[in-house]
């Protein structure tokens, strides 16, 4: 689930996908705190998947002269997380009005 | 750091990097303090994780390595689960590794003191072929006496185990150099010292055998320390001569640089006898040290020994009858009779505190094994081998008892810093070792391997313990433990023992800080404000007879009572508390000693006529010295009142006689109080003092008392002194308070690290009784909701809980006094009789213990009264 997450939020920030705004997407849209940890694992797990990808940009002042680790989602990604959207819509479906009660 | 290198760690750093930017620009103190909480949490999980480990095999993410064998791959895996369990509950581990630290710091001190200063005291090569030899007496075998000089002749000439057999006798040396007259610490040795003990002299030569007759011996060796700094180190000393003792003396070598044995002796002269001496088997005064010859042992010397003893004994059986000859290892010879009591009541101490401390990890253990019980039974229930719990827990404490290893090894290493640095130079001397002090890898082995050993004796109870849950109560949702079983039942024998233990220490702390306020402020028998002392040491040279020691202690005393402020002076063979002590075998007239081989033996003090009155020692009965007690004079004495009670009970003693070895008889004339001369010899002990001009010796204490500050009439009773003699050196010139103060050292020494033994012991056991009371509550939580609600009140839950602690205190306790008891001995020896077991000292003591107790069960008492019924069965 943590996994989708975070797909969702590399694709919502586009060109800018690097850690820092990832969790502070993740957090202000979920309303969850993010582990600095739990989110560098669920990267590397993701990009062992190959569903994503990452590159290093060019070194920073504001970073102390390191790179960032930008990430962007792989086709095979992009199937995977329509593949689970259409699976949790299709559990959803038929439960709208139970749910609204 | 913790992230190693590349891409995926530069990109982490950058991020922290960039997120500490901007924490910075809102507030640079919280930034900085980010910063660290996030340093510290990323090397911890990276620990725990093994992450740098798994980064290489990242090709593979979900399977681990498959290299190394199935076992060590195991091994790894549960090294890492055990870190990883360790960091989840950070402050208990820190709680863990602080105890253990302490506990394990405390041995390692003591540990590292025994190391150095009894099994490896000397560093000289080839050290344990090197051997000393004494005699024994049949009725004390652990005193060691040193010898006669015919005994170390027949001995030397009968002995082939030995490669060199050599004497040595102390010399107190008075060098006068090119400024102020200096004592010198200095032995008399034989040709065959420095090759006994494998030394060369560094510059020059060493004795020849020639100079070990009387006329020849006037040459000397100097330590390096001396020739530097009395000579400037000057290579041209060698062959010249330096006055010593009034005589000439040719220097004829330079030892090594920090050689100093024994007892950081600075010059060594030539041991000679002559006809006289060498036949005299009744002055024993020689130290006897030897080397064995190749490939023979420590047990070869010692049968040898046995059969020239007893010989010698059938040859001479008046002088040598009730002796035996002994061969030790240097180390062992050399021993302080006093340091090996007193080292292994710290020992025992460091050992119950470590003991403490491993019951209070148990208790920490099996409070946790309780947290943790849901996560084994899941464990078990899906397979989990009970063998391989057992052997995680195992590691687990094992991981944390090494952890608390270094930490273990800061505190020793502080605390032999501290006690090296507080020890004066002047005692130094006298221990062997005490330089070496140090933390070495000896010491890492020793606390490592303690430290295995705690976790394995304290971890593998609490790792069965868990183990073993109830499965099917522990996976029910919200099964609660219950209070009985035998989980609980040993938490309580552990704090019981906790507690038991935690007494004898307090009691072996107050007991000797009892006695060194006692023989600091107590009656002393004598005034020791207001009075200066001043060593002498008169050298044969320029005091060669009786009449010349007499007039230099008569010129003495008349020059300082000059001084002005000087209320009297007299001069005495030992002052009070100095730590040396004179005897005189005695005998009373129309008395014969019953046993005529061991006569009674009393302290023997010879003073100028002022002592009684400088030194404030009442006159009981009859009359002190006067001027008119002099040579020629009719002989006589005057008694401490032990000796008058103990020799003429129910007489009156003045008038009677008594006599010193076979000398004459003298009268007694007066009887004064007792005083006690030195903190290990108890009170009371029988003392003859004699006029000095009656009977004159060589070394000796001026003592002046002042209306003013004593200290401040130094330099005047200095003057004085070389008033009378201007090469004659002084030494020891302090007041009779800090001579005392001074003399304690040892015992306050040891007060002092049992009272830290004492604290530790009692801060462990009240957090041992709090962890299972606070354990306790929790756990009860429900039960004590039911007892409210059905109408206990908070008064009620207060009495329940602490009742508990009161119990296992009481139990304690009384375990607790039974082995003060024992250790009472124990501390005895320890302190050489200076402490004496006190029943209200034990009892306060035990008071202390069990209101300390009863604090820590009160405050998770306060807690259970707080407890909300409604919400403690709703938590159900």
């Amino acid at each position: 689930m943590f996994e989708q997450i975070v797909l969702l939020a590399i694709l919502r920030l586009g060109d800018d996908a690097y850690a820092i705004p990832m969790r502070q997407e993740i957090e202000e849209r979920t309303g969850r705190s993010v582990a600095r940890g739990a989110l560098y694992t669920a990267l590397e797990r993701l990009e062992a998947k190959q569903f994503v990808v990452s590159r290093m940009s060019a070194p920073l002042p504001e970073r102390g002269g390191r790179s960032r680790r930008y990430y962007a989602v792989t086709p095979a990604g992009l199937d995977a997380i329509k593949s689970a959207r259409h699976s949790l819509l299709q559990l959803w479906q038929g439960l709208e009005g139970t749910l609204e009660r | 750091m913790a992230l190693g290198h590349g891409p995926r760690a530069e990109g982490i750093l950058g991020d922290l990097f960039e997120e500490h930017a901007a924490h910075a620009q809102r507030s640079p103190a919280r930034a900085a303090m980010w910063y660290w909480m996030q340093a510290v949490r990323l090397s911890g999980r990276a620990l725990a994780t093994g992450m740098v480990h798994r980064r290489r095999a990242r090709d593979v993410p979900h399977l681990p390595a498959p290299r190394g064998d199935v076992f060590m791959r195991t091994i790894g895996l549960e090294i890492r689960h055990a870190c990883r369990a360790i960091l989840q509950r950070p402050a208990l581990s820190a709680v863990l590794i602080l105890t253990l630290a302490l506990a394990l710091g405390a041995n390692a001190a003591i540990f590292s003191m025994i190391d150095a200063l009894v099994l490896r005291p000397y560093t000289m090569p080839d050290v344990d072929r090197i051997v000393l030899l004494s005699h024994t007496r049949d009725d004390s075998i652990d005193r060691r006496e040193t010898v006669s000089p015919a005994d170390f002749l027949d001995w030397k000439k009968q002995a082939d185990v030995f490669e060199r057999l050599a004497a040595y006798e102390w010399w107190d040396a008075n060098l006068v150099g090119r400024d102020e007259p200096e004592r010198v610490a200095g032995f008399f040795v034989s040709a065959d010292f420095l090759p006994a003990i494998g030394v060369q002299p560094a510059l020059g030569r060493n004795f020849t055998k020639e100079e070990e007759t009387v006329g020849a011996h006037r040459r000397v060796i100097l330590s390096h320390g001396l020739w530097q700094r009395r000579f400037a180190g000057d290579p041209a000393l060698v062959g010249r001569t330096v006055q010593i003792d009034g005589a000439q003396y040719e220097v004829i070598g330079i030892a090594p640089k920090n050689f100093d044995f024994p007892l950081g002796a600075e010059i060594w002269g030539a041991l000679a006898f002559n006809a006289e001496t060498a036949a005299n088997r009744r002055s024993r005064y020689l130290t006897v040290i030897g080397r064995l010859a190749p490939g023979r042992t420590l047990e070869d010397a010692k049968a040898q020994m046995a059969v020239i003893n007893e010989r010698l004994t059938a040859d001479h059986p008046d002088t040598n009858r009730g002796f035996n000859a002994r061969v030790y290892t240097l180390a062992q010879g050399m021993l302080d009779v006093g340091l090996g009591p007193i080292l292994s009541l710290w020992q025992a101490s460091a050992i119950f505190v470590l003991l403490i401390a491993g019951a209070n990890v148990a208790n920490l253990l099996l409070a946790r094994g309780a947290e943790r019980q849901r996560e084994m039974a899941v464990r078990l229930a899906i397979g989990a081998s009970r063998i391989r719990i057992v052997r995680e827990l195992l590691i687990e404490s094992t991981i944390v008892s090494l952890a608390s290893v270094p930490v273990a090894l800061a505190i020793a290493w502080v605390s032999l810093d501290a006690l090296r640095n507080s020890m004066p130079a002047k005692v130094v001397r006298f221990v062997a070792g005490w330089n070496e002090l140090n933390v070495d890898l000896r010491l890492f082995a020793f606390t490592a391997a303690l430290a295995f050993v705690t976790a394995m004796v304290f971890g593998l109870v609490p790792a069965i313990q868990s183990a073993r849950p109830r499965l099917s109560e522990s996976l029910k949702d919200g099964g609660r433990s219950t209070t009985g079983g035998s989980r609980v039942r040993l938490r309580r024998a552990l704090v019981i023992a906790e507690m038991a233990l935690a007494l004898p220490l307090l009691v072996a702390s107050g007991l000797s800080a009892l006695s060194v306020h006692r023989f600091l402020n107590g009656p002393q028998g004598y005034n020791p404000d207001g009075v200066l002392s001043m060593s002498i040491v008169l050298g044969d040279g320029a005091y060669p007879d009786e009449g010349a020691r007499r007039r230099f202690a008569q010129d003495l005393v008349a020059n300082m009572r000059e001084i002005p402020g000087v209320q009297v002076a007299a001069a005495v063979n030992i002052p009070p508390a100095v730590g040396s002590n004179s005897s005189r075998q005695i005998e009373i007239d129309g008395r014969p000693n019953p046993d005529p081989a061991n006569p009674p033996s009393v302290a023997y003090r010879v003073a100028t006529p002022g002592i009684f009155d400088t030194l404030g020692i009442p006159i009981r009965t009859g009359r002190s010295f006067t001027d008119a007690d002099r040579e020629g004079a009719q002989p006589v004495a005057v008694v401490s009142e032990s000796l008058a009670k103990r020799y003429w009970p129910n007489e009156d003693p003045i008038g009677r006689r008594i006599k010193v070895g076979t000398g004459q008889y003298m009268t007694v004339i007066g009887v004064c109080g007792d005083i006690i001369h030195d903190w290990f010899i108890s009170r009371n002990v029988p003392t003859l003092y004699r006029p000095f001009a009656q009977a004159p010796v060589g070394y000796m204490a001026a003592l002046v008392r002042t209306s003013g500050d004593p200290a401040s009439i130094a330099p005047d009773a200095r003057r004085a002194i070389r008033a009378v003699d201007p090469a004659q050196p002084v030494f020891d010139v302090l007041t009779l308070r800090t001579l005392l103060y001074e003399r304690t050292l040892g015992l306050r020494y040891a007060a002092a690290i049992m009272s830290i033994f004492g604290t530790l012991a009692l801060m462990l056991a009240i957090v041992g009784v709090y962890g299972v009371m606070a354990y306790f509550v929790t756990q009860r939580t429900h039960e004590i909701g039911v007892r409210m609600a059905l109408g206990a009140t908070a008064r009620d839950v207060v009495r329940l809980t602490v009742g508990q602690a009161g119990r296992l205190t009481a139990i304690g306790v009384g375990l607790g006094l039974l082995l003060s008891f024992a250790l009472g001995r124990l501390i005895e020896a320890g302190l050489l009789g200076a402490a004496t077991s006190d029943v209200r000292l034990t009892a306060a003591l035990a008071a202390v213990l069990i209101l300390a107790a009863l604090a820590a069960g009160y405050i998770p008492a306060r807690r259970a009264a707080a407890i909300d019924p409604v919400v403690a069965l709703r938590a159900e």
